[in-house]
């Protein structure tokens, strides 16, 4: 079984990766409407741009986001003038990089499935006195729920795997940043770690993979629910 | 209730560009596919902005462009229903007819009843769309639609999408909601009957342009003339009231202004109109009335015009009030020296009046 220092591991990376989702939905729905619908051809451009992180090592924006968030990039600046603590190296800091390289995969999956809503049923809906925020809310939306949901369970189980970033952004603290790939790599370079590291191992690959066949019977769903 | 419209509009490679005016109640838009005639219900309706054109339904602007009035399509009060029913499939039948703003409350009262009544809707209101039938689920977009309390209907081919006898189901009920309901209506249709049967008003279009308008019978009594032959399918297409039936004669009685033409027996009942087709090839024209002839109809006219065309020749008679379209050999046409204002006589066989429904 798992020792109390490796469920506190486990508990942690839970949290990163649900917090990295909740945040990341609201404007994962935004921008893959914005993709699915928006006629510009500012749209390729704004689409390579979210989708970036899929292709960049996550150790490059790890370093781009600590640019950014770290004691001396301009957001992190800010942050600490504002509260007097800083972004980078916090439980925090895990969730911005777990949520920047699962954003791809929500975006995209999203995306989908509001291009696969007919843009009639959005037509019929305005005719109807439902303007474009409540027709979105009312048509688009509910029918693209299971993309939406699809996309979540694969951005938490992205979030989950999170290293590269990670260790670059948050660093290896226990008990704050010390997630299960972070817990892995300590452990490998640990005389005696095998046992820990085959535990922690096996509680990924059942994590991994259940939210993988989730993601799956929703996109099974969505289909259905088109059909 | 009237509708006024003009609108300029070019994308690629079509070209709108047409101006008209119309009290309607029921206007039928009609033309061939590619003729405009969804594209300017789509500009009514809001989803094309015209670069240039003013709209306005009942004196209300609702696109005035360049520069002025533009409504979106859901300020406009003018649902639409399409070819496709489009249910929300998210959604129960009953909460698909209670979507619109306000519809709920409609639904609950005498208004809403009415519309449920006229569409038959009651038994369907707990079943789900996927469950419907074609027929069904139409029934139920128009319900949709009426219950959002339109000024104006907009229809896109309604019946086009169904079989032949659904499509006169849906055709029934269309009628029944113009005479129950009262409701104003802007309908694209290919189909003359269609338009006969619904429409008071009718806007011919051909490629983005306006070729002729007026009440149905009118416009499409002459289509060779306007160009909609091939959508009329007949030259000659008459609204006419059933007089009487001959049943052991085999044949029911037309009053066509003023003279009865013997037609293939009908079910209709005396004093219903019915849609006849009749090919101009299919009118003889003779300078006196035979005698010992096997046609039934032996008509006396006065000639209103000669136009040949090609190898043809095209001769437009006046029976009674009633135009119709004979279509000749230069020969013939020569041999009875056929002047406008000659009397003549139209030989028409029971057979070649089609009935149409």
């Amino acid at each position: 079984m798992l020792t109390d220092a490796e469920i506190e591991i486990v508990r942690l990376s839970a949290i990163v990766a649900g917090w990295s989702v909740l945040a990341s939905v609201i404007p994962g729905i935004l921008l893959g409407w914005l993709l699915a619908r928006w006629n510009s051809p500012l749209r390729g451009l704004l689409q390579g741009g979210v989708m970036l992180p899929l292709v960049l090592p996550p150790v490059v924006t790890g370093f781009l986001l600590l640019a950014l968030l770290g004691h001396s990039g301009p957001l992190g600046k800010a942050w600490e003038a504002v509260t007097g603590g800083q972004i980078a190296y916090t439980t925090g800091a895990c969730v911005i990089a777990a949520a920047t390289v699962g954003f791809p995969l929500m975006v995209e999956s999203i995306r989908l499935s509001i291009v696969s809503v007919d843009p009639k049923l959005e037509m019929v809906s305005r005719s109807l006195g439902r303007g474009r925020l409540a027709t979105f809310l009312r048509v688009t939306l509910p029918l693209a729920l299971p993309g939406v949901l699809a996309g979540a369970v694969l951005s938490f189980a992205r979030a989950l795997g999170e290293f590269g970033a990670t260790i670059v952004l948050a660093g290896n603290i226990e008990g704050e940043t010390r997630t299960i790939p972070v817990a892995v790599y300590t452990l490998m370079n640990t005389r005696d770690g095998e046992s820990a590291v085959l535990r922690l191992v096996a509680v990924s690959v059942a994590m991994s993979l259940a939210a993988l066949l989730a993601a799956g019977w929703l996109a099974r769903r969505r289909r259905k629910g088109q059909a | 209730m009237s509708i006024e419209a003009r609108i300029h509009h070019a994308f690629r490679g079509f070209t709108l560009d047409l101006k008209f005016e119309s009290a309607g109640p029921v206007v039928g838009l009609f033309g061939a596919s590619g003729s405009g005639k969804t594209t300017l219900l789509n500009c009514v309706a809001g989803f094309i902005k015209p670069r240039e054109g003013k709209i306005a339904v009942n004196t209300r602007v609702v696109c005035n462009r360049p520069g002025g009035t533009w409504s979106p399509p859901e300020r406009r009060k003018l649902a639409i229903v399409t070819q496709e029913p489009l249910l929300f499939p998210h959604l129960s039948t009953r909460a698909n007819l209670a979507y619109a703003p306000g519809a709920a409350d409609r639904l609950e009262d005498t208004s809403g009843w009415k519309i449920l009544d006229v569409l038959r809707l009651k038994p369907l209101l707990e079943r789900a769309p996927a469950t419907l039938s074609g027929g069904e689920k139409q029934r139920v977009a128009l319900g949709r639609a009426l219950l959002s309390a339109p000024e104006m209907l907009l229809l896109d081919e309604p019946t086009s999408a169904l079989d032949a006898e659904l499509a006169r189901e849906v055709l029934a009920l269309l009628l029944d909601v113009k005479r129950e309901l009262k409701i104003p209506m802007l309908f694209v249709t290919h189909k003359a009957p269609e338009l006969m049967a619904l429409a008071d008003d009718c806007i011919v279009l051909a490629e983005g342009k306006l070729l002729a308008q007026g009440p149905p019978v009118q416009v499409l009594s002459r289509p060779r003339a306007i160009g909609v032959a091939n959508l009329v399918g007949v030259d000659n297409l008459l609204r006419l009231q059933v007089v009487r039936h001959d049943e052991p004669g085999g044949v029911t009685l037309l009053d066509l202004g003023g003279h009865e033409l013997a037609a293939p027996l009908s079910t209709a009942d005396a004093g219903k109109h019915v849609s006849v087709g009749i090919y101009a090839d299919e009118i003889m024209l003779c300078l006196e009335k035979p005698a010992g002839l096997s046609a039934r109809n032996a008509l006396p006219c006065r000639v209103l015009r000669v136009d040949a065309i090609d190898h043809e020749v095209l001769v437009g008679v006046r029976v009674g009030a009633t135009e119709l379209l004979a279509r000749i050999t230069p020969a013939a046409a020569e041999e009875l020296k056929l002047q406008p204002e000659a009397a003549a006589v139209a030989v028409i066989k029971t057979a070649a009046c089609h009935l149409l429904g």
